[in-house]
């Protein structure tokens, strides 16, 4: 066992992010390049991010667009392969492709929930094909009596009726799809789910309905959760840690109640004053300024800088490094008491 | 007391389909005084988007306007002919929609299409359009607008396009906007920014805002007002802090209760059974009783009209009865 | 876990709901052109396809026929047998129904068979340049592109000519059928290979497929099952136009000579017959056969059209 699986074990942790790193090549076609002479052009969609979940727990990463939140999630999952770094489900590597058998093993017990009810599900498929495909494809049952019943033991779980099972996807509601998504998503025994924004696209009643029924199978099945959102506020009802992730990289890794209580990275902050103040009560604001900057060319040092109220020199040339979670100079520097200074009542 | 700058009676809005006629905006009444912010919330299907584009007369065939008035400073314009209402859009009624990828024509700059705007609505030449264009940008915030005002939507980025879309939406000094959903294409960080620039600019302006969206946080930042709809009808509307506080709808109390805050503190969000009706299922009686947790027979049989509850008025039996209790 | 009270109940639904439901079929419905095209097609395919049953003679068997009967005109009896010939006969005593039956069965055939064959080719192609990509997906959207400059009839003569040169000549007549299906199948493909491979594309970027790729699934198997049954809508309005096509084509390369022979003739061939008779005043030889041509040609269209309008969900 490698001393990094060695280290997750006796850290007990479910699953192991190491410095996970991904680039895409967004050069112009070769013709155009040769013509312009322009350089080859990559895209550092996530840049060295590091992290661990425990067994039963959720582990949220939050981040707008650009942040490589959804690209972090392809790579856990085994969607996309890695351009560096590593990814550990219980001591076994993801990213290293030396025993396939193992690795089988082990794509049974990951599954994902995607964001779009629409696209998720096969729309000339039958619900009941859609779930047991999983089953089928692990060959976890063979009789197609046990493949049925089992169908509609999973339907039952999320909600809906084993009827259901000979219907199409469009004769559903997108909560009720995202249902069938997640029954799919448990037909293989599933441990480690990673849930894509699952209920961006919801209605606000119909994602309640959802977050509770997710948190209630977490509960009775013990499963893991890495909970991908852009929002704050649903992530706070979801998740026991949480990372931000800005342009690539984490800034801040933090228990759920720490971080609301006093987050300490000047862009958590900032991502906390932009969340709606539904409760009215007044609570005080920094000014928010800028927008995020294209990945193809992020500013130097930390890439927050430019928008960041505490910026100095370090911070425009040197990117910091996580320190307990939080990767500032400002906050390393104990810098922190001059953002208090700034806001607005 | 001052004439509302919108006023919305009895709007009934159907689709003429195969299936039969679909009321998809069914009896909706609301006023929108100068300067005030009147948010529509709704979730999927509730026909806030809907009853914007009836005020603006842009609904096509099959569907069309089946019954009330809609009156811009007192007069009615859901009756105009074609032309006249084309004139009424971009001059009196700005409009402001979801996506600024396609609210812009990609073709154009930005010059033109400020210019082309201005100067369709007002009656200045070329020179001076162009001057108030980069006067618009510069107080929708766009840095060096003399500069960025001959680039392309291409080259602004999410914000800055709504920011663009803005002032596009104010060049002809409108009355009335109409924002559909302006916030929701766009990050966190960035919504925030708008939301306060639309407010800031229409306080100033005197201008009353229809904002149309789900996302409840917009509204109560921006809106003075709010109107929860749903299945085509409203359910509640009243002042923004009464419903979002307080809301007396079984609905909207259900819809304040699952939105998950920073500042709540329940472990569970509250959740609604059910979902939405379809418009070729709409319940009898209050389209809401089939998911009312205070459901009573009443609201089987007969629809409730809007009733005066405090500084609001809630579409619902619940507060006629303990009238009548009390009477 | 209980079940959520009212949400959409979604029953199973009987053949008359889907069908009450149903956006195709209530468009149908409503045109009559439509259902006056289909019932057009329908009858033309069964009487075709049951020549042996309906035809009033066994036209293309030389032992039946009478000479004496030779020219009949329409409506009259023959002069040897003294059968009734509805639309007359031709110079061998052939009656014209049954051969327009017998001839209208091998258009057909070769129609729908081109047809297959060329659905079969460039969906199959469409699909994996459409979900490999790369270097392949270059590869075979190139070579459709040079074939799609050619006209088809030109490409299917070409064919025809190599495929008279290969064979040895006493198989010509036994092959013909399956020569002109390759040809007309074969000159067609290109255009289902651009559509199925521009769905295919869009397809597979959609979450379903990366659904299926999670647990394990690659190539082939996403391809036929996931992918295939969602790229077929816009394939099966070309499909139906092509239908029509191809038995024009048929009877064109027929016509010419290069088609069916005649001991196994389809329409083309018989209005080649029916040609030289046309000046001496037994028009009924060409006519008949020609008319049957246009007639299935616009029922086709007419239902393809349909079928695209049917099939738009903006126009719905």
């Amino acid at each position: 066992m490698s001393a990094q699986a060695q280290n997750a074990s006796t850290s007990g942790a479910f699953v192991t992010v190491r410095d996970l790193k991904k680039t895409f090549d967004v050069s112009k076609p070769w013709l155009e390049r040769t013509i312009e002479r322009a350089p080859k052009q990559f895209l550092k969609a996530v840049d060295g991010v590091t992290f661990d979940i425990k067994k039963g727990e959720t582990f949220a990463l939050v981040g707008e667009s650009g942040s490589g939140k959804s690209t972090v999630a392809r790579m856990v999952v085994g969607l996309l392969p890695v351009s560096g770094g590593e990814v550990m489900v219980d001591g076994i590597s993801m990213t290293t492709t030396v025993d396939s058998a193992a690795r089988e093993k082990l794509r049974r017990r990951i599954q994902m929930i995607f964001q779009d009810p629409y696209a998720s599900l096969n729309p000339r498929w039958r619900v009941q094909d859609i779930i047991a495909e999983p089953i089928r494809a692990f060959n976890l049952l063979s009789s197609p009596k046990d493949i049925t019943d089992r169908v509609g033991e999973l339907l039952t779980l999320v909600g809906l009726s084993p009827l259901d099972g000979v219907k199409f996807p469009h004769q559903f509601s997108g909560g009720q799809r995202q249902r069938v998504a997640i029954a799919r998503a448990l037909a293989s025994n599933a441990e480690f789910i990673v849930c894509d924004e699952p209920t961006s696209a919801l209605d606000v009643s119909v994602q309640a309905q959802i977050l509770n029924l997710m948190r209630d199978l977490q509960d009775k099945m013990g499963l893991t959760y890495l909970f991908i959102s852009h929002n704050l506020a649903v992530v706070r009802h979801m998740a026991s840690t949480i990372g931000v992730m800005y342009l690539g990289r984490l800034a801040e890794v933090s228990a759920a109640k720490e971080m609301f209580r006093s987050p300490r990275h000047p862009y958590t902050r900032m991502l906390l004053d932009a969340v709606p103040d539904l409760g009215m009560s007044g609570r005080a604001r920094i000014p928010v300024q800028g927008e995020i900057p294209s990945p193809i060319n992020p500013p130097s040092g930390c890439t927050f800088h430019p928008r960041c109220p505490l910026v100095n020199d370090r911070c425009r040339s040197e990117a910091p490094l996580p320190i307990a979670g939080v990767a500032c100079h400002a906050v390393q520097e104990g810098r922190m008491g001059e953002m208090a200074a700034r806001k607005l009542a | 007391m001052t004439q509302p700058v919108l006023s919305v009676r009895n709007l009934k809005v159907e689709f003429v389909t195969r299936r039969g006629i679909l009321r998809a905006i069914d009896d909706v009444s609301f006023d929108i005084a100068p300067g005030e912010v009147l948010g529509v919330v709704g979730e999927s299907g509730a026909g806030k988007s809907l009853t914007g584009t009836a005020i603006i007369g842009l609904i096509d065939p099959p569907g069309r306007i089946a019954g009330g008035e809609v009156l811009l400073q007192g007069s009615r314009i859901d009756n105009l002919e074609k032309e006249a209402m084309r004139k009424i859009r971009g001059k009196r009624i700005g409009m402001i929609f979801q996506d600024p990828l396609t609210s812009l024509n990609p073709l154009f700059k930005i010059s033109e299409q400020l210019v082309e705007t201005i100067q369709t609505h007002t009656d200045m030449n070329a020179a001076q359009a162009r001057q108030r264009a980069i006067d618009l940008l510069t107080e929708v915030g766009i840095p060096a607008p003399e500069k960025r005002i001959d680039g392309y939507p291409h080259e602004f980025s999410g914000g800055m396009r709504q920011r663009v879309v803005i002032a596009l939406a104010l060049a002809a000094e409108p009355e009335l906007i109409i924002a559909d959903e302006p916030t929701t294409a766009l990050d966190v960080s960035v919504q925030a920014q708008i939301i306060t620039l639309l407010k800031k600019l229409c306080r100033e302006r005197g201008t009353a805002v229809m904002l149309v969206t789900h996302d409840m946080g917009v509204i109560a930042e921006t809106a003075d007002r709010v109107a929860v709809m749903y299945a085509g009808r409203i359910a509640e509307i009243g002042p923004v802090r009464e419903v979002v506080q307080k809301a007396r709808h079984p609905y909207a109390k259900g819809l304040m209760g699952a939105i998950p805050t920073l500042e709540s503190s329940a472990e569970r969000l509250m959740q609604i059974p059910g979902a939405m009706p379809r418009l070729t299922a709409i319940p009898k009686g209050c389209a809401f009783n089939p998911r009312c947790t205070e459901v009573f027979a009443r609201c089987h049989v007969e629809r409730p009209d809007v009733i005066p509850v405090g500084l609001s008025q809630v579409a619902c039996w619940l507060y006629d009865t303990r009238k009548e209790a009390a009477a | 876990m209980n079940v959520m009270p009212n949400e959409p109940k979604v029953e199973a639904q009987t053949l008359r709901q889907w069908l009450n439901d149903s956006d195709l079929w209530l468009s149908f419905k409503d045109s009559p052109i439509t259902i006056m095209a289909a019932l057009t097609t329908l009858l033309i395919f069964v009487l075709a396809f049951f020549a042996p049953i309906f035809a009033p003679q066994d036209a293309f068997n030389p032992a039946v026929l009478n000479l004496m009967d030779g020219f009949t005109h329409p409506l009259e009896r023959g002069a040897g047998s003294n059968m009734l010939f509805l639309l007359g006969s031709d110079a061998q005593g052939r009656d014209m129904l049954s051969a327009l039956f017998y001839g209208t069965r091998v258009s057909l055939i070769v129609g729908l068979c081109s047809v297959g064959f060329s659905m079969a080719l460039g969906i199959s192609l469409g699909l994996i340049a459409g979900y490999v990509g790369g270097r392949t997906e270059q590869i075979i959207m190139r070579v459709a592109d040079i074939q799609l400059s050619f006209p088809g009839l030109l490409i299917a003569l070409l064919i025809f000519g190599v495929a008279r040169g290969l064979i040895p000549p006493n198989k010509h007549e036994t092959t013909a059928l399956f020569v002109i299906i390759f040809a007309i199948g074969l000159a067609h493909w290109a255009q289902y290979a651009r559509t199925v491979r521009a769905s295919a594309m869009v397809e597979r970027t959609k979450d379903y497929v990366q659904a299926a790729q999670l647990i394990g699934i690659k190539g082939l198997p996403i391809m036929a099952k996931h992918i295939l049954p969602n790229v077929m809508g816009p394939v099966l309005v070309i499909a139906t136009i092509n239908l029509a096509l191809a038995v024009i084509e048929e009877a064109t390369l027929s016509f010419f000579g290069v088609g069916m022979p005649v001991t196994q003739p389809s329409l083309g061939t018989l209005i080649r017959f029916g040609q030289q008779y046309l000046m001496s005043g037994e028009w009924w030889i060409l006519l008949f056969p020609a008319l049957t041509i246009v007639i299935l040609g616009l029922a086709i269209n007419l239902l393809g059209d349909w079928l695209r309008d049917a099939l738009n969900p903006k126009l719905r």
